[in-house]
């Protein structure tokens, strides 16, 4: 014999093939059904009844395919990782705002506040009893700056400024006429109680009426200085209001006087780089980096990559009564958002050099089922007016200016405009300040429902700052440096620079690492299904056919069962009535000769639960057959499966 | 803190000299040269010389030398070169050129102070880069004239404290960096220190005045066996305050390969580490990767090294003397992005990282009431003298401690481990198929037997059809033996025709013997009783 053979016949022997003797592919897919420990499968094949097997049919499918699924999904995850995540190329310097901590060019918009600012002196005068403040020297050029007996007052007359005794609150002295006057209204402290020490002493505020009614509220502040700067800010904004933006932007430094030198990455750039963004309040701001414009991006970290610039800071140019404080305001933020430069923001101080290290941080929170958070703003109800990507502040601010517009009909003056708006200003709206100040109180209360209907944003960029100053120019460098700026300032300025007018600033990123702060769910669908087909199977080696099965036994089929006994028991009892009414007829044709027949005791297939007539196969043969309960045990199982269920499926 | 200005003049006079004349060319062009400029050294000047940009005629910038007495350049033509030339329309500009002139660029800045300072900087290099080493540090503060007072936790310590570790690092030589390893506690034992408070003399007055326009202390918190780049990441700290710095420290911890880039001490990086000198043998730091890298760079590019990165062994600094063409390829590889590119790809990021979180505050120090005393003692301790010689913008008192002395370790953590991977796959295969391990193998030993069937039924198949085309070759039955014996002797033999008709009982009887019982009733009785087995749904 051939070796061939001989290797083929061991084979043969070693390696039989498994399924029943019947070697072709529909034996060996029943065997496989039947023997698997799939329950499905097994289901589907043992079930009798075309109906019942597509009933198996229907969950095992789609189970199937759901683990496949899942399964491709848990591998998709497998190598993920959680934790810090690090970007080494290219990361923008956000942009950066470098503005001046003042008002419109103080000299340009002089002509506007004039009238305002003598009256401003003069209540000084009367409150305070100083006749001069500290004059500079441009405040000498100008004539009859105490002139106070010239034009009747008009500021004071519209929002009076009142000095209140702390004892009687009702009474008040009206400084502009000398006369005490009665004060109805509520009154409204904006100062903490604790800071009246003193039992007489004085306090300043102001008192807001309605026109329209005889409602007045008088607010009252601890110290002079709040209530006059509150004061002065009321008026600047009505009287800035009726300006028209060209102007205000023209009254404001332009980029080129601000910025005296500017080194980005080692290239020098200069005001073309940064992009003018007015600001009602603190006049115009030039943002580095901006979206309009074309971005810089580094690509390491280090002071010297950074953004190195010179700003020229004029202190005598700062409104006195508005700002108080010199130097600048630096805000790094990023390219889409609104950059709130009254609340947030690191001071530049003058004859310094101001070194900020920026390291970046993102955090990501998970959105609806998890946490109340909106991806864009798009599902908060309140409309952003600002030109900038969704932030919980500004919905807050765009809310309160949308209701400003509502209640006062105008809009305040230090946030943008609402469609179909006007600024609020004395001649249109004469009560605004009233209700302002009404609204904002509510505001702070909590009553308007602003701070319930926004939401914060599921993502935000957060950079940590290391703020570090070092003395600027050096003793021995400040003679050339200061000759040398002057002359790069050229034509803006037409006077030799000083030290206290300048101001550099440093801004770089310490090290191009990125951490990423990301929220993950602690059990998603298919871990919880894992999770509970885990349990399930090794508890009670079970799967979901399992609880299929459970339904099916358990409450389908058992209550089947227990309906159909309880119906053959009001039949039986039912023909028993008949019977005792008419005893001569035949009780049943059933269950007397041939209990066989009676079609309860069998399995509840579909026939007879849909009680058709039985077919025609069952007809029994008259004798019951033998129980040959010993076949049963001898046989094998799949023999004798295979044997009965050919007849009974045909 | 830079150099002292005293100790560094002999080497900066000409350089110096220029500088002011330079300034006062740009500033007031007006003025006729003074003899003073004439007697300049002008051998710095015309290597690198700085130049005017007249942009007043975009279409036709006219370039105009700063000393145009000296150095006629025709082109202009004009009598007056800077005059009514303002910082608007004229620019400062760099003229770099190489092989010896004849190929020439112009870095153009926007302001002059920073042509200037770029220009200083660029010319001091150069000096510096033909002093040795040694000479400079000389030349540099050293820690104890540095260091005024210093107080661990409550122990005193001086320069090479016992428990503080004060080292000395000097390279790169223009920076003349003092440094303090600060060593972390490491186990918080008795009662903890509480913090590290230094007086620094500043010196301010030694400042070139060129070279640095700031002043203050610089300082860095960093690893102890790690390089610190001072001037990079430093923070600075105000002299004549007391800067008080609070110190978090947060380790970063890194997965390793198959999830990210990153490597733990710097051996598979292919560049070699130049800082490896400063007892950095065995930290890995991306920066000085990058450092290096570019110092590679610049020695394969322009065959010298810059003489603020450290130098490879065999190579040379760059200097004007030996290599005329070192500026100009110095700022064309600086400006390259593609160079950049390229180091930062090739430099891996470090897998253990520490970032030092600082909350920096400042105060006024010494205050009026003790500055008096304070100065009187300082000014005995460091000149002997009775008379104060320190002034308040001298001087820096630091407080550095640690706001926590437990650090917080933020490690990366793999999402998904095998474990988990498989304990999740058993559950799913258990839930939606009541199926396990068990199931699968069932599942290939059925495919197999599939494909062995297969493979037996192809055979039989096969076979089946080679009999058929073997049958096929001869048209009717098969001859029979006696057929073909009697072929050979008898050719009238005719075989016998099959003839199905004669023996029709014989053909198609069956071998005699009891049919077996047709069971047909059986079917019924067993039935129910192992349905009820199987189904489970009988009651």
């Amino acid at each position: 014999m051939a070796p061939g053979e001989k290797i083929k016949a061991k084979i043969k022997k070693n390696l039989p093939v498994r399924g029943p003797q019947a070697p072709t592919i529909k034996e060996l897919m029943r065997w496989y059904c039947l023997k698997t420990n799939t329950h499905g499968c097994r289901r589907i094949v043992v079930s009798r009844g075309r109906l019942r097997r597509l009933l198996w049919i229907l969950p095992s499918l789609p189970s199937f395919f759901l683990l496949f699924i899942i399964c491709s999904l848990i591998f998709y995850t497998f190598f993920c990782v959680l934790g810090l995540s690090r970007q080494q190329l290219h990361l923008f310097l956000p942009s950066t705002d470098s503005r001046r901590i003042r008002g419109q060019g103080y000299s340009a918009v002089k002509p506007l506040l004039a009238d305002l600012e003598q009256e401003t002196r003069a209540a000084l005068k009367t409150l305070y009893g100083f006749s001069e403040i500290e004059s500079r020297k441009r405040r000498e050029a100008e004539p009859g700056s105490s002139a106070w007996e010239g034009p009747q007052p008009k500021f004071l007359h519209l929002i009076p400024l009142m000095v209140f005794n702390e004892g009687e609150t009702s009474k008040a002295t009206d400084f502009l006429t000398g006369q005490k006057r009665k004060v109805s209204g509520s009154i409204i402290h904006k100062a903490a109680d604790v800071m009246h020490v003193q039992e007489s002493k004085e306090v300043v505020g102001f008192q807001l009426c309605s026109n329209g009614t005889s409602q007045c509220a008088v607010y009252t502040f601890s110290s002079g200085v709040n209530a006059i700067q509150e004061w002065y800010k009321l008026h600047y904004m009505n009287i800035m209001a009726q300006v028209p933006l060209e102007k205000k932007i023209n009254m404001s430094y332009s980029a080129e006087e601000l910025l005296v030198t500017c080194f980005f990455d080692g290239v020098s750039c200069d005001a073309r780089n940064f992009t003018l963004f007015h600001h009602p309040m603190y006049g115009n701001c030039y943002t580095f980096n901006d979206k309009e414009n074309e971005i810089h991006s580094t690509s390491m970290g280090g002071s010297e990559y950074g953004l190195q610039v010179i700003l020229y800071i004029n202190e005598e140019e700062y409104n006195p009564f508005l700002v108080s404080s010199t130097g600048a305001k630096v805000i790094v933020h990023r390219q889409d958002e609104y950059p709130f430069i009254e609340d947030v923001g690191t001071e530049i101080e003058t004859a310094m050099a101001t070194s900020i290290g920026m390291h970046l941080t993102e955090s990501f929170k998970l959105g609806e089922p998890y946490s109340q958070c909106t991806e864009d703003g798009s599902d908060v109800p309140i409309e952003n007016i600002y030109n900038a990507a969704y932030s919980l502040q500004i919905c807050l601010h765009s809310c309160f200016q949308t209701k400003m517009v509502e209640r006062c009909g105008c809009a305040q003056y230090s946030q943008p405009l609402p469609p179909a708006a006007n600024y609020c200003n004395y001649q249109q709206h004469p009560n605004w300040m009233y209700c302002y100040y009404e609204l904002h109180q509510a505001f702070v209360q909590e009553k308007l429902g602003c701070q319930s209907v926004c939401r914060e944003a599921c993502s935000f960029k957060e950079w940590t700052l290391t703020t570090s100053l070092a003395q600027w120019p050096s003793v021995v460098s400040e003679k050339w440096l200061l000759r040398v700026l002057t002359w790069d300032q050229g034509q803006q300025i037409k006077k030799k620079l000083n030290k206290t007018d300048l101001a550099k600033l440093l801004i770089f990123y310490k090290d191009l690492n990125q951490r990423s702060i990301m929220e993950s769910p602690a059990n998603s669908v298919e871990m919880l299904l894992s999770n509970f087909g885990g349990q399930l199977g090794l508890w009670m080696s079970c799967s979901i056919v399992c609880i299929i099965e459970i339904i099916e036994v358990f409450f389908i089929d058992s209550l089947s069962i227990i309906a159909r006994q309880q119906w053959q028991r009001a039949k039986k009892w039912w023909s028993q009535r008949q019977a005792l009414a008419c005893p001569e007829a035949p009780s049943s044709l059933q269950g007397q000769d041939n209990p066989v027949l009676d079609i309860d005791d069998d399995l509840p297939t579909f026939t007879s639960a849909l009680r058709l007539p039985p077919a025609p196969e069952a007809q029994v043969p008259g004798t019951p057959p033998p129980r040959y309960n010993t076949l049963r045990l001898e046989r094998a199982f799949s023999n004798q499966l295979t044997d009965t269920q050919v007849p009974a499926e045909s | 803190s830079p150099p002292r200005y005293s100790k560094v003049k002999h080497l900066l006079k000409d350089l110096d000299q220029l500088m002011e004349a330079v300034l006062e060319r740009i500033v007031a062009p007006e003025q006729p040269l003074s003899n003073a400029t004439r007697t300049l050294n002008f051998t710095l000047w015309n290597h690198t010389p700085l130049v005017l940009i007249d942009e007043r005629n975009p279409h036709h910038p006219v370039v105009l030398d700063l000393f145009a007495d000296n150095h006629n350049v025709s082109a202009s033509g004009s009598p007056a070169p800077g005059r009514a030339c303002n910082a608007q329309q004229c620019k400062v500009a760099m003229r770099l050129c190489c092989r010896n002139g004849t190929v020439c660029t112009f870095r153009k800045f926007i302001s002059a102070t920073q042509a200037v300072t770029e220009w200083y900087t660029l010319q001091a290099t150069n000096i510096f880069s033909q002093v040795p080493t040694q000479e400079l540090v000389k030349m540099g503060y050293s820690g104890e004239q540095l260091i005024l007072a210093c107080l661990f936790g409550a122990e005193p310590c001086s320069y090479s404290g016992a428990r503080v570790h004060l080292g000395q690092v000097i390279h790169p030589p223009l920076r003349f960096v003092h440094l303090w390893s600060l060593g972390l506690p490491a186990a918080a034992s008795a009662p903890p220190p509480t913090g590290l408070k230094l007086i620094l003399d500043l010196g301010q007055e030694d400042y070139v005045p060129f070279l640095t326009s700031t002043a203050g202390a610089r300082l860095l918190l960093h690893e102890q066996r790690s390089y610190p780049f001072v001037k990079e990441e430093g923070i600075y700290a105000m002299s004549g305050t007391e800067t008080s710095i609070g110190v978090l420290v947060d380790k970063l911890e890194r997965k390793g390969k198959p999830y990210s880039q990153c490597t733990v001490n710097g051996s598979d990086v292919p560049i070699r580490n130049l800082y490896s000198d400063y007892n950095t043998t065995l930290y890995y730091q991306c920066e000085a990767c990058i450092r290096s890298c570019f110092q590679d760079h610049m020695i394969q590019n322009c065959s010298c090294g810059h003489y603020l990165y450290p130098l490879p062994r065999g190579q040379k600094f760059c200097n004007n003397q030996e290599f005329p063409d070192w500026v100009y390829c110095y700022s064309q590889l600086r400006q390259s992005l593609g160079q950049r590119e390229t180091c930062i790809r090739m430099c891996k990021e470090s897998c253990n990282d520490t970032q030092y979180k600082m909350t920096i505050s400042m105060a006024d120090w010494p205050s009026e009431a003790s500055e008096d005393w304070i100065f009187h003692v300082l000014s005995q301790e460091r000149d002997q003298s009775t008379n104060i010689t320190l002034s308040r913008k001298g001087i820096v008192k630091l407080n550095i401690y640690f706001q926590e002395f437990n650090y917080r370790t933020i490690e990366e953590s793999a999402a998904n481990n095998i474990v988990w991977l498989l304990s999740n796959l058993g559950g799913q295969f258990g839930f939606w198929m009541g199926g396990s391990v068990l199931c699968l193998i069932e599942f290939a030993e059925i495919v197999i037997d599939f494909l062995w069937i297969t493979v037996i039924r192809l055979v039989a198949f096969c076979k089946s059809l080679r009999q058929r085309r073997a049958q096929a070759r001869y048209a009717g039955p098969p001859p029979t033996v006696a057929e073909l014996v009697e072929a050979h002797t008898n050719f009238a033999f005719q075989p016998d025709t099959a003839n199905p008709g004669a023996y029709p009982d014989e053909q198609t009887l069956p071998i005699p013997g009891t049919p077996p019982p047709n069971y047909d009733s059986l079917r019924l009785q067993p039935l129910d009783v192992i349905e009820s087995d199987s189904e489970g749904d009988a009651i």
